[in-house]
């Protein structure tokens, strides 16, 4: 029975490759190994999947969230939210664990890095609401959290933890002697 | 019903059960702890210019910004690192960002799921700290990454 089970895994294996850009809207990024992706999903915590150590609130924002997928019970890991600042997926996942929601966005294959199931969520909607919301949270949590963090640039130049990092290690993380080689280089 | 949909069908039922049911690997793994956004992406450039000090600075705005931080094992595989010791907070949490582009020794436990490697890290048993300095090929990856280099 447990061959049998694996023999119709492995003729499903074809479906997890399946095009998912019907309908979909996504903005191309132009990266190598994008294609549009609109899907239903749930949202799950893939710690709880793995280890079985499941918060009933899929931690309350801090874990990494990932996407059940309907069609074909794939779980699909987002890496990527829609803002083009260095940020991720999981406070734009994080209002609907354990719903089920439609998402749209840009799913990341590329054989050469054995990569697939690699997800950049650019919108998201509970199945059965007519609203979109974009993936944007992240920077509107951050500067939430980050009130007296002023300055001029972008989030990550004047993040607390980021700057303090940077003041002791260097920006190569080698100190700051090896940091003047690169800039002695540069100028 | 066809084959086709009897397999889907089978695949829906046993796929999660499947991830459950066999638990992990427990694992030993020596590798660089690195930005998965822009190493799969390709966004920045090629993974070799993604990894190291090169990109050490990119790679703590990335674990601070919530992407995941992975496990780059030395025979090419990357793991998502969903835990470390008892830190859970895999969403920019203190563990992995101390930790941005280090080589390290874990013992942990590793999982599969379609397609994409998972890793609960158990214990550092190892820092090297950033050993692996591909700045000297690369310089700085994205050159805006130290500001004075960058303008």
């Amino acid at each position: 029975m447990i061959r049998v089970g694996l023999a119709l895994l492995a003729l499903a294996v074809p479906a997890a490759a399946q095009d998912f850009s019907a309908g979909s809207e996504a903005q191309s990024w132009n990266l190598y190994a994008e294609a549009p992706a609109r899907f239903e999903a749930t949202v799950v915590d893939p710690l709880c999947m793995m280890s079985g150590d499941c918060p009933a609130d899929c931690g309350g924002g801090a874990r990494q969230l990932a996407l059940l997928r309907t069609d074909d019970s794939v779980l699909v890991m987002p890496l990527k939210n829609n803002q083009p600042l260095f940020t991720g997926a999981p406070n734009e996942l994080a209002p609907f664990c354990g719903a089920a929601v439609e998402v749209d966005g840009l799913m990341l294959t590329d054989p050469d890095l054995a990569l697939r199931n690699a997800y950049q969520v650019q919108k998201i909607r509970r199945q059965g609401d007519a609203e979109w919301t974009k993936a944007n949270q992240w920077t509107k949590d951050w500067t939430a959290r980050n009130a007296g963090a002023d300055g001029k640039g972008a989030w990550y130049l004047r993040d607390p933890r980021i700057r303090a990092a940077i003041a002791a290690n260097g920006y190569l993380g080698l100190g700051p002697e090896a940091d003047k080689a690169v800039l002695e280089d540069a100028n | 019903m066809t084959l086709r949909s009897m397999a889907i069908a089978a695949a829906l039922v046993a796929a999660p059960l499947t991830a459950l049911a066999e638990g992990g690997t427990p694992v030993t793994l020596k590798g660089e702890m690195i930005d998965t956004w822009c190493y799969y992406s390709g966004v920045m450039g090629g993974p070799d210019a993604v990894v190291g000090s090169a990109h050490h600075t990119c790679a703590m705005w990335c674990s601070a910004g919530g992407i995941p931080v992975g496990l780059l094992a030395e025979d090419g595989t990357v793991y998502m690192v969903l835990k470390i010791g008892e830190d859970a907070t895999s969403n920019g949490g203190d563990a992995a960002f101390a930790l941005a582009s280090h080589t390290v020794t874990v013992d942990g436990t590793a999982y599969a799921r379609d397609g994409i490697n998972y890793l609960t890290i158990a214990k550092v048993t190892a820092d090297e700290g950033i050993v692996n300095l591909t700045h000297e090929e690369y310089g700085v990856v994205p050159p805006f990454a130290i500001p004075e280099a960058g303008q």
